[in-house]
């Protein structure tokens, strides 16, 4: 069994425990200080009850809302909170996965009360932080997430062999995890309307939460039974595949790395705008080399009043992982602009060509820089990412 | 656990403090505080601030950040009805006020 806790509106409720006045308001947490340039970051239950929602540009929400509470985001609250939690839940010595920075799943082998435990952890989290948690049990983790979501906010749903079919034909697909972007757009298109269509269909999805394994053993039954919605549903999971979207197999090595930004307002400053890719591209290297990944495509992506939506690559013999290396090839696609000094206003970084692995330095003056972004390494995982950073980023903050 | 972890230390939010007008209300201002030590926690009980003390009637949250080697205790405090949000920067032995929480 699988115990998931989904924290209630994580960031907005830990602003509604710092500040009591904020309480049962309709509260957005914003990304930047600045509240009419922002995205909604976490939205409180009374905010969400109005429509609004994450990612929703912060203007469009104080037009539903004109008398709705702004809240700047800080990080350091809510990863403490989040790593508090963590450690608490550590506590109960079972297989503990940190799923999100609000989100944790524990594996339940052959404990005799999942509920019970539950409640417990519930009470446990409120009376140490006094927010809420909701909690999905299931035979899966894909079933326990699906739970957790079900009767939010302090809910806690049991996914057992009595409710199972039930639950599955209450819930529209598009609710469950990995279903609400193209990969649920194709499933609906194909007729699959209710997550209870999607067992019917491929049962195998529910229990192994891998489309590929599910797909590949059942989908000839699927053809035989009824061979045209087996031929759309069929094409749908191809379609899905070939997009290279999350159908939740975490294995799977990515096609591409990115990051982007986008400021606050125009920026001129060409020694500001250098300092963002460089920004962006350390980002996008420190996740290539978590990952043993070296690339040899670069793609700078800009946007600005004058430079439209200018998007170019270059590949080059050698794959990398250093950033800045990756900051110098994006300098030269940016040079393809033409432009003297345009104005930026977004900003993105992304690397492709991906393979296992860089080459090894032969020169002393690269073996020394390997060895240097190694030691930078092991000082940001000790003290957090960004502890130690290029002089030139202290221009983004 | 064959599911991806989660890593509390990846940044997400960066925002240019003096520009965007971002925590308008930041003071940055030392301090002197009361405050006693229970159980390797901190709790503030009075902070002095422009020669006026301020009697914090409730904690309502705290929580930590590692700067580097510093490790900060934030806690967000009401006191007379006004919320403060004063902090503890452990390398320096150093209380400041951070802002006034609105």
């Amino acid at each position: 069994m699988i115990l998931h806790v989904d924290m209630d509106a994580f960031f907005a409720s830990i602003e509604q425990v710092i500040n009591p006045r904020l309480k049962g308001k309709p509260l957005i947490v914003g990304s930047r200080g600045n509240k009419m340039r922002t995205v909604v970051c976490a939205a409180s239950y009374a905010a969400k009850a109005l429509g609004i929602h994450s990612g929703m540009p912060s203007r469009e929400a104080f037009s539903i809302c004109p008398k709705l509470e702004f809240v700047a985001a800080d990080q350091a609250k809510y990863i403490w909170t989040s790593e508090q939690i963590f450690q608490l839940l550590k506590g109960y010595d079972l297989p503990l996965n940190y799923a999100s920075i609000d989100e944790f799943q524990l594996e339940l082998i052959g404990y005799p009360d999942p509920v019970n435990l539950a409640k417990k952890i519930k009470e446990q989290i409120y009376v140490n932080f006094n927010i809420t948690a909701s909690v999905g049990i299931a035979k899966t983790w894909l079933l326990a997430k699906l739970a957790s979501k079900l009767n939010k906010p302090d809910g806690l749903t049991v996914i057992d062999d009595s409710n199972f079919e039930q639950v599955l034909r209450d819930t529209p697909l598009d609710k469950l995890c990995g279903m609400g972007g193209k990969t649920g757009a194709n499933f609906i298109s194909a007729g699959l309307k209710s997550c209870w269509d999607l067992y019917l269909n491929l049962p195998g999805f529910f229990s192994t939460f891998d489309i590929a394994k599910a797909g590949n053993s059942q989908m000839a039954a699927l053809l035989s039974a009824n061979p045209e919605q087996g031929r759309r549903v069929s094409q749908s999971y191809d379609n899905s595949s070939k997009s290279g979207e999350n159908t939740g197999k975490s294995n799977e090595a990515p096609k591409s790395i990115s990051h982007s930004y986008t400021l606050p307002e125009v920026k001129i400053n060409p020694q500001v705008i250098r300092a963002w890719i460089r920004l962006l591209s350390e980002m996008v290297a420190s996740r290539l080399r978590e990952q043993n990944l070296g690339s040899a495509t670069v793609h700078l992506w800009l946007n600005g009043p004058e430079i439209g939506n200018f998007g170019a690559q270059k590949t080059h013999q050698l794959a990398t992982n250093d950033g800045y290396e990756i900051y110098q090839r994006a300098l030269k696609i940016m040079a393809k602009s033409r432009l003297q000094n345009p104005g930026i206003r977004a900003i993105g970084v992304t690397c492709s060509s991906l393979s296992k692995g860089t080459y090894q330095p032969l020169l002393k003056e690269e073996i020394r820089r390997e060895e240097l972004i190694q030691a930078l390494d092991r000082i940001n995982n000790r003290f957090g990412e960004g502890s130690i950073h290029p002089a030139i980023t202290d221009l983004t903050r | 656990m064959n599911q991806k972890s989660f890593s509390p230390k990846a940044r997400w939010d960066r925002f240019e403090p003096d520009k965007t007008g971002f925590n308008p209300d930041a003071l940055n201002e030392r301090i002197e505080v009361l405050a006693y030590f229970k159980h390797a926690r901190i709790f503030p009980k009075s902070f002095t601030w422009n020669n006026k003390e301020y009697r914090i009637e409730t904690i309502t949250y705290n929580w930590q950040e590692r700067l580097g080697q510093a490790q900060v205790n934030y806690f967000s405090v009401l006191s007379a009805g006004q919320m403060y949000q004063i902090s503890f920067d452990n390398s320096t032995f150093r209380w400041q006020i951070d802002k006034l929480i609105q």
